[in-house]
């Protein structure tokens, strides 16, 4: 049997993604000397480590350093705080990357916050939030900005399109929302108390959706021919008592009535990572212009 | 004409009588005075008008007011001394810089260099980022007083339909933010957005602020909706030569009709501008000293 065709209405992440690494590759292969990437988890927090795997491989295959720390479950607040500061006077540390989730007695907010913007590569704190407001997109929050790099892919111009996006997160729906403002779309946000979504995702050109609920979007709520994007990740009990990865959004019956739909795995997640080491050269870049490093 | 008329301006005096209660009772109860720092950078007439205006209600509210009026040639380095010496100063609690500053001053660098703690107009990148990140920080003055007039008039906002038109940092962006954070549905509209007035009539909640002459219709307007009207042109008087007359982005008299409540323009959203400031003054005052902050007063 020959192996399937590659369906063309599927948005696929990995392309994307290798797209991205490649070019940060060359930007790291370029430079004479570049700082390393420290990851943080704090206690032990076993369903972080396929992320930090993933960031890992990202990292080598690019060239950029990678440090793993993984501090005590104990370690107070200020302590933390005092690590990071010291991070982001060190020159030889590029970007930080705080894993979640923490241990309860840690405000991740407030630690977020002590990471300096210019090192901030998942794009988390306010300044860097801020900064998206106002249209300075340079270091976006990384799954975000993967949901526009996958509406980038389809071709459409951004100016002038419909785009409503299910979802009003801090981390995902609101600094998306932002993004596609910037790029000239006419944005609605929907979220749990939005009367009805099926009447505003129907008239969209592109629906994102970060919700969280397994299948919420089906084919009835979107237009023919509409880009859709699917941030969700749910764990399901399929029928027949296997357990899987869907998205928020029903991509089979989707598929004959979209242009494009994003799968879930295989979308939008494998670009996350891409982006997340775009923002590390990002990073590079603008803490050279502020005259941190002295090469 | 059938439309309820929002009176900003009876609107903006409560909101000063209740911080100047307020201001009255930090005297008392703690003998605090909340302080606000205005600098103005060269002699622009408007601004010097401006300026006098946040003077007087500074003092009328009973808190103190520190105006700093620089010379148009002052440098980056002495205007950032005198906000190095604002930011650390107790008795300051806010800190605004008129604009606009003369052409060699960055105002994004100048804002950058307010403790946000203090940034009382609510610009800076970090207040920008807590507002998008649901936490506290200052909002914005003119969509914090559009928010109290929204809530006076509507109440509970949950699940109304809202449109904003114009995605300014100043205005649109943060105003969206606030309708969010109400759980509205929002969207952001502005000049690529393909058909304006259909996405208008969406709206229960219609918030312009383009800075187009009466681009709003009546027809433009969902029957029954709460309309605010933020933008202001100043024309030519139609009657009387020489003189001029302000219009809001919104056909106030066709609204009238169509709408359930409008806000006028001039006399609406304008006043609510200083008394939000005041507002913000007294909240950052209020969290400088670990104090409870007024809800009614902040977003």
């Amino acid at each position: 049997m020959n192996a399937p065709l590659e369906d063309p209405r599927l948005l696929r992440g990995k392309p994307v993604k290798d797209r991205i690494l490649g070019e940060v590759a060359d930007y790291v292969r370029s430079v004479p000397h570049i700082g390393k990437l420290v990851s943080v988890s704090i206690g032990d927090v076993p369903e972080v480590a396929i992320y930090i795997r993933n960031q890992a491989r990202a990292a080598e295959a690019v060239g950029l350093p990678f440090d793993q720390q993984f501090w005590d479950g104990e370690t107070a607040q200020e302590e933390c705080k005092l690590r990071i500061q010291e991070m982001n006077d060190d020159p030889d540390v590029l970007g930080v990357i705080l894993q979640r989730p923490v241990p309860s007695h840690i405000n991740v907010r407030s630690l977020q916050s002590a990471i300096h913007p210019l090192k901030d590569i998942e794009g988390m704190s306010p300044a860097s939030i801020g900064n998206i407001v106002y249209n300075d997109v340079a270091m976006a929050p990384c799954t975000a900005a993967s949901a526009v790099e996958l509406i980038r892919e389809t071709g459409l111009n951004m100016e002038g399109l419909e785009v409503v996006m299910v979802g009003h997160s801090e981390i995902v729906g609101k600094p998306a929302a932002m993004m596609l403002m910037a790029e000239g779309a006419t944005v609605t946000v929907c979220h749990h108390m939005t009367r009805s979504v099926a009447m505003h995702s129907r008239r969209a050109d592109v629906v994102v959706v970060a919700v969280g609920k397994a299948h919420l979007i089906g084919a009835d709520m979107i237009k023919p021919g509409a880009a859709v994007i699917d941030i969700g990740i749910n764990q399901v009990r399929h029928e027949d008592g296997t357990v899987g990865i869907v998205g928020d959004v029903d991509t089979e019956a989707i598929k004959e009535i979209a242009g494009w739909v994003s799968p879930v795995p295989g979308g939008v997640g494998p670009v996350t990572v891409a982006i997340l080491m775009r923002n590390a050269i990002k990073a590079h870049q603008r803490q050279q212009e502020a005259g941190w490093l002295n090469i | 004409m059938g439309a309820n008329i929002i009176d900003g301006k009876a609107f903006a005096t409560n909101v000063r009588r209740q911080i100047a209660n307020q201001v009255q009772r930090l005297c008392d109860d703690h003998g605090i005075t909340p302080g606000l720092a205005v600098i103005l950078v060269g002699e622009d007439p408007a601004s010097e008008v401006y300026v006098a205006a946040k003077h007087k209600q500074t003092v009328e509210v009973g808190m103190a007011s520190f105006e700093h009026k620089l010379p148009a040639d002052t440098s980056q380095e002495d205007l950032f001394a005198l906000i190095d010496q604002l930011n650390s100063d107790p008795a300051v609690h806010g800190i605004l810089c008129q604009f606009p500053v003369p052409d060699h001053l960055s105002e994004r660098n100048v804002v950058a260099r307010i403790d946000p703690a203090k940034d009382v107009d609510g610009l800076s990148v970090v207040n920008a980022g807590l507002l998008a990140s649901g936490e506290t920080g200052l909002v914005s003055c003119t969509p914090l007083g559009c928010l109290m007039l929204l809530r006076d008039q509507i109440g509970n906002m949950s699940g109304k339909e809202a449109v904003v038109i114009g995605r300014s940092n100043l205005f649109g962006k943060p105003m969206a933010q606030l309708l969010l954070q109400e759980d509205c549905t929002v969207t952001i509209a502005h000049s690529r957005t393909a058909d304006l007035s259909a996405v208008a009539r969406r709206a229960d909640i219609l918030v312009a602020a383009v800075g187009r002459a009466e681009m709003v219709k009546g027809n433009w307007i969902k029957p029954g909706a709460t309309v605010i009207d933020v933008g202001i042109t100043r024309i030519p008087h139609p009657e009387k030569p020489g003189k001029s007359r302000l219009l809001g982005d919104v056909a106030y008299h066709e609204a009238l009709d169509v709408a359930a409540a409008v806000t006028p323009v001039p006399g609406g959203v304008g006043p609510m501008t200083i008394a939000c400031l005041l507002a913000n003054t007294l909240t950052a005052c209020q969290r400088a000293n670990g104090l409870e902050e007024i809800k009614d007063l902040t977003a």
